[in-house]
């Protein structure tokens, strides 16, 4: 199962088959603490995509994802609703990560989940593999890291653009909501960051 | 000139090597164990409910919660002080005002006032004073037609 689903593709259906985000947190307000066991249910996978995206490290991703909720849950009563509820609780994942990197000062190694078997009957991933490319020879292994040395190059600000559009499918307004830019910034930062990722790989390219 | 950036940014995104696209997506199939994922739902909702019982909203918190105009649009929020400020006020004069009309002890001229015991404060009737004469002098007039004070000193002289 793929993990990242699409950003916009995936808020409606979990609205759909229950409360609405709005709904849930006006009860978790009132102290209902399932109502927030919901909200972790609806955007943990999301959450945990962003975290360890952004530091290529599952532990890291774990810690900063239950960092994310705690501190969600205790800002609760000063959510005002101005934005949704999934852009707030993303805002908070990107700067408890890019505050967890800077203390943490160093890089930390890398500590990968595994790509998923289905990832072989991708289309992509077929087509990279046995036609001329350069990642023919690659296995599947050398790929992952490569891939995220790549993505763990870029500096702070220009992977959360990458991570966010790029891999999780949030469209260039909600992620200039999140990261406080305007929408020309996350685009400018986008291609950089994309520049950037281009030569890190260009063995491959 | 900002729809001419714009659509530079456009083609510059359009540019993108469809490799690196590619590539970006198959990080999507990288999947977190279950079982550590659902270890970790679990540390959080063990978190927010310690939390929960922990914490003692504070008094901003709970007037935050249930009314939430009040802070989010202030000027009202202050209005609503006067208008409670105000009514008060009123509540203050109007209750002075009956009590100065309602309460005090009264009694009739044979009566004092007692403790009934069923909680109510009656008159009773008691021993009322005697009634004197009109004509009653407590202190005798000076008598001898001598209306001269003599001095204390002087009495022994004499």
């Amino acid at each position: 199962m793929v993990r990242d689903a699409n950003f916009n593709d995936e808020a409606p259906q979990a609205e759909d088959v229950g409360p609405s985000d709005v709904d849930l947190v006006i009860q978790a307000q009132k102290g209902d603490v399932h109502a927030f066991d919901e909200l972790v249910e609806r955007y943990h996978g999301r959450i945990y995509g962003l975290t360890y995206n952004m530091t290529s490290n599952r532990e890291d991703a774990e810690d900063l994802t239950q960092e994310v909720f705690v501190k969600a849950y205790e800002a609760l009563p000063r959510f005002k609703g101005k934005s949704s509820f999934y852009t707030w609780l993303y805002r908070i994942a990107v700067n408890k990560t890019i505050n967890y990197r800077k203390k943490r000062n160093r890089k930390r190694a890398l500590s990968l989940d595994q790509f998923d078997q289905e990832i072989k009957t991708d289309e992509v991933y077929h087509d990279l593999t046995t036609k001329g490319s350069p990642l023919r020879n690659l296995s599947l292994s050398e790929l992952q890291i490569k891939l995220n040395e790549a993505l763990q190059s870029l500096s702070e600000k220009h992977r959360t653009v990458v991570v966010m559009h790029d891999m999780q499918g949030i469209p260039h307004e909600e992620i200039a909501k999140v990261v406080g830019a305007s929408v020309g910034t996350v685009r400018s930062r986008l291609f950089y960051a994309r520049r950037q990722m281009q030569a890190e790989l260009a063995e491959f390219m | 000139m900002t729809d001419n950036n714009n659509s530079m940014e456009m083609m510059e995104e359009d540019q993108v090597d469809p490799l690196l696209r590619q590539l970006l997506l198959l990080k999507r199939y990288e999947t977190p164990v279950a079982s550590r994922i659902t270890k970790n739902k679990q540390n959080i909702m063990r978190k927010v409910r310690e939390i929960s019982h922990r914490k003692h909203w504070n008094l901003g918190d709970l007037l935050e919660m249930n009314i939430p105009w009040f802070f989010a649009e202030p000027r009202y929020g202050i209005a609503a002080l006067f208008i409670v400020f105000g009514g008060l006020q009123f509540l203050g004069i109007s209750s002075q005002k009956h009590a100065t009309g309602k309460t005090g002890i009264y009694t009739s001229d044979n009566s004092i006032a007692a403790y009934d015991s069923s909680g109510g404060i009656t008159a009773t009737n008691s021993i009322s004073y005697p009634q004197l004469p009109n004509n009653l002098e407590l202190f005798a007039l000076p008598s001898g037609g001598d209306g001269s004070i003599i001095p204390a000193g002087r009495l022994e002289e004499r």
